[in-house]
């Protein structure tokens, strides 16, 4: 792991302008999650809840985009100097990897948070268990099940354009890419909500349920079921996926040139 | 002497090694450098010169082949205190009134308006 | 042999950049490439250092494939690699970081030698540039080096301190071969001179051997390539 360590401050003193921007970001939601107004609660939480969704898929892009920033290094002779420097492919791609990831997770709790904010403002009664969840063991799923194999995808992406252009031109093989690894993602999304909950899921907000039932419910408040399951099989298989990624990538990493 | 500036060398002028040897005999004929003076390390000069360390290496073992340097283990090479200064000195300048003599006849100058043109100059150089 | 290359070809699309070249490249050697632009100089150093793969042909140094060794070759690009961010402490711990070879007290020497200031590199001129990248490359210890046009767009007191520092870093067991259009003022340094021209050797020759002749690289230059 020599050179893990100063390609992940690399990667800081590169990237930190996008992660202040980032954590910017979640200010301009919060923002505009606070402006929302409407005729009851349970319509104020659905707004807010799709501002949430927008923030987490803006910033999976963005995240995407930061991580995958090979493109002006080429021109700038600086991915000449990595791909000579003493740390394998692998290294380089798990340093890229980690800090687009450890800037993701910072950023799904805060939203956890938020999400908790909404459902506090819709007079959701939700208790510190919930809270938690909400805060943490959700966020984290979700990173799993989708921020972190974006963030190998892009970079398999990446290193895959560079490593095999042809005739100079990087639009080939990334547009194959981009196809063929799209085709399996349908057979892959069936897999997997076919085999969910084979494994048992993990409860979420199991006591606000309870809270809930034990109140007298304003009829209007829509959904009132907030107590589900979290499938574990996605979470495996997408963390399974990101590691075979980030290794391929890494090996390909080997048959650049620049 | 590890002033670039006195150094005077011509890649048009034939292989650079023969070219640093010159100029150290021009600095012995001159007095610019001194028998039992120190030389600059190959990789100084070469340094300073912008040139292949191994050139000045060439040129130091050319020197000493012609009894002008000698290499003392671990101190570097120095010019000999027998080296021939005076042998230079007369070498020098009778390459200076060859070439003289060569523009000389070019002009077609006789030897006595040649020799007068010589004394003139001395001359005006002295009355400065 | 330090390096060699047997029968390469490199291609670029319909392009060859390189045409059935095959040369040997022994220990302690300083060797001047030189040729037109487009006349093969840039990818003949990539495909020395493994960030090109021949079309055919196979290029071996120290015995192996170039990416293989590149802990004990250095390259340094045309291309400027330093991030707009960076100033020489960044430099140093980037390099420190990430090559094994890099020492840091040879770096900070080289930084006085080369005059280098203390600014991010956004703010240098491409002189300071150049020469804090060439503090970079001679600051580590290896066996080859491979410069690409180091003294391009660099003003005349950079370029003159970086020959110097070049050639007082330089180590007898170390080959370099480096790239330059200013052949003039780099013709004192170079052991040999390789001579490109569109893709092939026009003319290998001793530098020396030239003079003696009484043709200087540079008179040898516009004879063979003009």
């Amino acid at each position: 792991m020599k050179g893990l360590g100063t390609l992940l401050w690399l990667e800081y003193r590169r990237s930190r302008v996008w992660s202040a921007a980032l954590v910017g970001s979640l200010l301009f939601w919060f923002w505009g999650m606070n402006q929302v107004r409407a005729i009851d609660l349970g319509e104020e939480l659905g707004i807010r809840l799709v501002l949430l969704t927008m923030a987490w898929l803006v910033t999976a892009v963005v995240l995407a985009i930061m991580c995958g920033r090979f493109r002006g290094e080429t021109r700038q002779g600086q991915y000449q100097v990595l791909l000579l420097s003493g740390p394998s492919g692998y290294i380089h791609i798990l340093a890229r990897f980690l800090y687009a990831l450890g800037t993701a997770l910072p950023f799904a709790v805060a939203c956890g948070g938020l999400l908790a904010w909404a459902g506090r403002q819709a007079g959701l009664p939700l208790d510190t268990g919930s809270t938690l969840q909400a805060i943490l063991v959700l966020p984290l799923w979700g990173a799993g099940v989708l921020v972190a194999p974006v963030l190998a995808w892009v970079l398999l992406l990446m290193t895959f354009v560079s490593a095999y252009r042809i005739s100079g031109s990087g639009w080939i093989p990334g547009t194959v890419f981009v196809f063929g690894t799209g085709a399996l993602f349908g057979p892959l999304l069936d897999w997997m909500t076919n085999i969910s909950f084979s494994l048992p899921g993990w409860p979420l907000f199991g006591r606000l349920v309870d809270v809930l039932q034990n109140m007298n419910l304003d009829q209007e408040m829509p959904n009132p079921e907030w107590a589900f399951l979290l499938p574990q099989e996605p979470l495996w298989i997408m963390l399974a996926l990101t590691v075979g990624m980030l290794v391929l990538a890494g090996r390909i990493w080997e048959e650049v040139e620049v | 002497m590890t002033d670039r500036r006195g150094w005077f060398l011509d890649p048009e002028a034939g292989p650079i090694f023969q070219q640093i040897g010159d100029n150290v005999r021009r600095f012995l004929a001159r007095g610019d450098l001194r028998p039992g003076e120190k030389l600059p390390s190959a990789r100084d000069l070469a340094g300073e010169l912008r040139v292949n360390p191994n050139t000045v290496v060439h040129a130091y073992s050319e020197l000493e082949g012609q009894g002008v340097l000698e290499t003392r283990r671990g101190l570097g090479s120095f010019v000999r205190e027998d080296a021939p200064v005076e042998g230079m000195r007369q070498d020098l300048i009778r390459r200076a009134a060859s070439r003289f003599a060569e523009e000389a006849v070019r002009l077609g100058l006789s030897k006595g308006e040649a020799i007068a043109a010589v004394k003139e100059v001395l001359d005006a150089r002295a009355a400065r | 042999m330090l390096a060699r290359l047997d029968n390469v070809t490199k291609r670029y699309r319909t392009v060859e950049g390189l045409r059935d070249v095959s040369l040997e490249f022994p220990e302690g050697e300083v060797a001047g490439l030189l040729g037109l632009n487009g006349s093969g100089k840039s990818t003949l150093l990539k495909l020395l250092a493994g960030l090109l793969v021949p079309t055919a042909g196979r290029v071996t140094v120290f015995d192996g494939t170039p990416r293989r060794n590149r802990a004990r070759l250095v390259y340094l690009g045309e291309a400027d690699s330093l991030y707009g961010w960076m100033d020489a402490r960044d430099a140093e711990r980037f390099m420190a970081g990430l090559f094994a070879d890099f020492h840091r007290d040879r770096f900070r020497e080289l930084l006085q030698g080369l005059d280098v200031p203390p600014r991010k590199a956004k703010a240098m001129s491409k002189g300071e540039r150049g020469r804090l990248r060439l503090a970079m490359t001679l600051a580590r210890d290896a066996r080859l080096y491979l410069l690409d046009e180091p003294l391009a767009g660099i003003d005349l007191l950079s370029r003159e301190r970086i020959l110097s520092s070049l050639v007082r870093e330089w180590h007898k067991d170390s080959t370099i071969l480096l790239s330059t259009h200013e052949v003039a003022e780099a013709e004192g340094l170079f052991d040999r001179v390789l001579f490109l021209r569109e893709g092939r050797v026009a003319l290998d020759a001793r530098a020396e051997a030239l003079r003696s002749e009484g043709r200087s690289v540079v008179a040898t230059f516009r004879e063979v390539l003009g």
